[in-house]
């Protein structure tokens, strides 16, 4: 758990993160996001203080970061940035190992981390271990970079645009396997990005900053539905707005008794899924089943289009 | 001929031209070695060590046969230097030709001299030296195509090295007046030898211990280093010769002054201002390229390190400096062949070193005894230069090779 308490930083007579709070909980995923020069890497950075703040305080699980010692604070929190510094002199196995060697983990310790972490970012231990980070591809580097940031079991993960020098396919696969990551280990995430899509797709909260302040701090659907200013409606975008609500919600909220005709949507998927295929297949209803494949319902335009707008 | 098809694929067109294709820098060698064949004397032949000499074509310095020989073997050398392209052909051509001038040159040098006669005096001459300059072009050459790995070139050195040992302990050398200005003065030839290294190299490794750290800090604190990198570049500009003199003075003081300093050898005139002034030349490779390769660490790599948790000195010991090393070892390099070099001025000041005979040899215009001073001066340099780039290669393997 992150709580952020009046956060400011200036630089002279610029403020360039203007008196910010918000809390991130256990184990969520809070996005960042906002215009370039907004302040969201220098809000990011006040947190493992590689910039000191200007006044206000972060607390992480309620201890204040001002009460302990720099260097300790950043062994406990992971942090990844665009284009990953990762050290090119060394292999991917010691790149991982750098803050449990920091720590004084022993050897064997190091070695079964290490393969632990490959093996959970689908790298082969036997083939990547023991390349140099200019021997792999930006997706590679890109899982080596997050592999190295949670090598010592950090409470919590700080990305600074860590998908940014990925291309759009890769992109997506990379995001899905941190959320999978993430559920997983029940990390606390708070990640800073430019793309819209990416907040709604990894975000429990999002928090919306412009020109040093934060606007507004709050659940996807509540961003959609209830945006706090102009500003933040026209950073979502209006013409997405619909189909980015359906993308968040599943078609277990929409759905109908009774039963339909055709191939059967599951339970699970998004209303955004759903309706795509309803359009394809040219039905006004189709049935829904069970991750076991029992038909439990039906889903259809109707209600799904009702569940486009902002009050359903 | 495998000239054209060696064309043709490097080009992807059909080459129309039937006779074999000239290589630039291969017929201008085969033309400089025609000049030295027949224009110029292969070796001088004095009645002392110090009156003028007359040349001596290559037909007339050795007897006829082997002249015959060795003739027939630089002109194919010449022809292949033109014609053939195949690198490792190229190389062993130039090794044939040196291993025929080299002996060469002292055998020619019994044969001219009269039978008992200990003043007459042979030197190489223009054609050997022009022979010698387009076989090591050659060599040279072929050995950049060949792009031989660091392994693979300080192989070649310790090759080259070897043959050079073996055909001076054969003894086919010893009639050259080279070799007998050595032999009047071995003892003192080894002994400034060591001081010559004990110059370049210790006034290096001080320059190392000092250069290091300043060139740390001046990464850090950018005043510093705008001052110390302007005033070691003015040092760097001062001749050599008015630096020693420069530090003649206050040495001279210091000795006078404190009886510690004398006591240490440490005298106005010597070793210690040339070793001073030495060790402030380098101290501008070893700080410049500190700072520069400390500047070219990418700042999302120290960003990264930094918000890992590594201290400063973590930082600097595991990552900038490794990441740094290569530039470091480029000063270095620069640093050491620069003083080896320098180091020859040391002798005009009482320091010592091979500028001994250099500077000897000039007042006697005794050209062999300049020689005998400038070849291992110039030997060692080159040396030095071959196997510091070697291991700046070895320590970038691995790491970085895309910046
Ligand atoms: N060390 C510094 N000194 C002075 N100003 C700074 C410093 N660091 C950042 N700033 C300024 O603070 C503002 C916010 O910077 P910050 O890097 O936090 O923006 P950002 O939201 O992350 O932008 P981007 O999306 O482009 O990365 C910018 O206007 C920047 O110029
Ligand atoms: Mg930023």
């Amino acid at each position: 758990m992150i709580d952020i308490e009046h956060l400011t930083k200036r630089y002279g007579a610029t403020t360039v993160v203007d008196d910010v709070s918000f809390r991130v909980e256990e184990g969520t995923v809070a996005v960042v996001v906002g215009t370039s020069g907004a302040g969201k890497s220098t809000l990011l950075r006040m947190i493992n203080r590689l910039v000191e703040p200007s006044a206000g305080r972060v607390l992480i699980d309620g201890k204040d970061t001002m009460t302990i010692p720099e260097d300790e604070l950043r062994h406990r929190i992971g942090y990844v940035i665009q284009g990953y510094g990762l050290f090119p002199h060394r292999t991917v196995a010691q790149n991982i190992a750098t803050v449990p060697r920091l720590l004084g983990w022993d050897r064997r310790r190091i070695a079964a981390r290490v393969e632990e972490l490959l093996d959970l970012f689908q790298l082969d231990a036997a083939e990547f271990a023991t390349k140099f980070p200019h021997q792999l591809s930006g997706g590679q580097q890109q899982r080596v970079g997050v592999a190295r940031a949670l090598a010592a079991k950090p409470a919590v993960l700080l990305m600074d645009e860590p998908f940014g020098a990925l291309d759009p396919v890769i992109r997506g696969k990379a995001q899905d396997d941190l959320r999978a990551i993430q559920k997983r280990l029940g990390t606390t995430i708070m990640l800073v990005t430019h793309d819209m899509n990416e907040a709604f797709h990894l975000g429990d909260r999002i928090a919306v900053m412009d020109r040093a302040r934060l606007l507004q701090y709050a659940s996807p659907a509540d961003i959609l539905t209830h945006p706090a200013e102009a500003f933040v409606e026209e950073l979502v975008g209006t013409t997405e707005r619909p189909f980015r609500l359906l993308s968040l919600t599943t078609v277990q909220d929409a759905l109908e008794p009774g039963s339909a005709e055709g191939q059967p949507v599951p339970l699970s998927a998004s209303l955004r899924d759903a309706l795509s295929q309803l359009i394809w297949l040219g039905r006004q209803a189709l049935p829904v089943t069970d991750s076991s494949g029992a038909p439990v319902g039906r889903i259809s335009v109707d209600r799904i289009l009702r569940h486009g707008r902002a009050d359903p | 001929m495998n000239t054209i098809s060696s064309r043709t694929t490097a080009s992807g067109m059909t080459s129309l031209r039937s006779i074999p294709s000239l290589d630039r820098l291969g017929s201008v060698l085969a033309l400089l070695i025609g000049v030295a064949l027949l224009a110029a004397p292969f070796i001088t032949y004095r009645a002392n060590r110090i009156v003028a000499g007359e040349g001596r074509m290559l037909a007339d310095a050795l007897p006829s046969k082997p002249a015959v020989a060795v003739i027939a073997v630089v002109l194919a050398i010449a022809f292949c230097a033109a014609f053939v392209r195949k690198p490792l052909v190229r190389l062993g051509a130039a090794a044939l030709g040196l291993a025929a001038i080299l002996p060469a040159a002292g055998w020619s040098a019994s044969f001219v001299t009269p039978d008992g006669n200990a003043f007459a005096r042979v030197s190489p001459s223009t054609g050997f030296w022009l022979l010698a300059l387009a076989f090591a072009l050659l060599a040279a050459d072929a050995l950049a195509r060949l792009r031989l790995g660091p392994w693979a070139r300080l192989l070649a050195l310790a090759v080259a090295a070897g043959a050079v040992a073996l055909l001076l302990a054969s003894g086919a050398w010893d009639d050259l007046s080279l070799l007998k200005e050595y032999a009047n003065r071995a003892d003192s030839f080894w002994r400034e030898a060591r001081r010559h290294l004990w110059l370049a190299l210790g006034s290096m490794a001080a320059a190392c211990l000092v250069g290091l750290p300043l060139g740390i800090l001046g990464h850090r604190i950018r005043a510093m280093r705008i001052a110390v990198l302007q005033g070691l570049t003015i040092v760097q500009t001062i001749p050599s010769i008015a630096l020693f003199g420069i530090l003649i003075a206050p040495l001279g003081f210091l000795a006078a002054q404190v009886p510690l300093a004398a006591a240490l050898g440490i005298h106005g005139i010597g070793a210690a201002p040339a070793f001073i002034a030495l060790f402030l030349y380098s101290l501008l490779p070893v700080v410049a390229n500190t700072v520069t390769g400390l500047d070219q660490v990418p700042a999302a790599v120290i960003d990264a390190a930094r918000g890992m948790g590594l201290s400063r000195r973590q930082r600097l010991v595991q990552v900038e400096l490794p990441l740094a090393f290569p530039v470091i070892l480029a000063g270095i390099r620069i640093a050491l062949v620069q003083n080896l070099g320098l180091a020859t001025i040391a002798a005009l000041i009482g320091g010592g070193g091979f500028g001994t005979f250099v500077f000897q040899g000039i007042g006697q215009t005794a050209i062999d005894l300049v020689l005998l001073g400038a070849i291992p001066t110039v030997a060692l340099s080159f040396a030095a230069a071959i196997v510091l780039d070697a291991i700046i290669d070895l320590t970038q393997r691995g790491a970085h090779d895309r910046h």
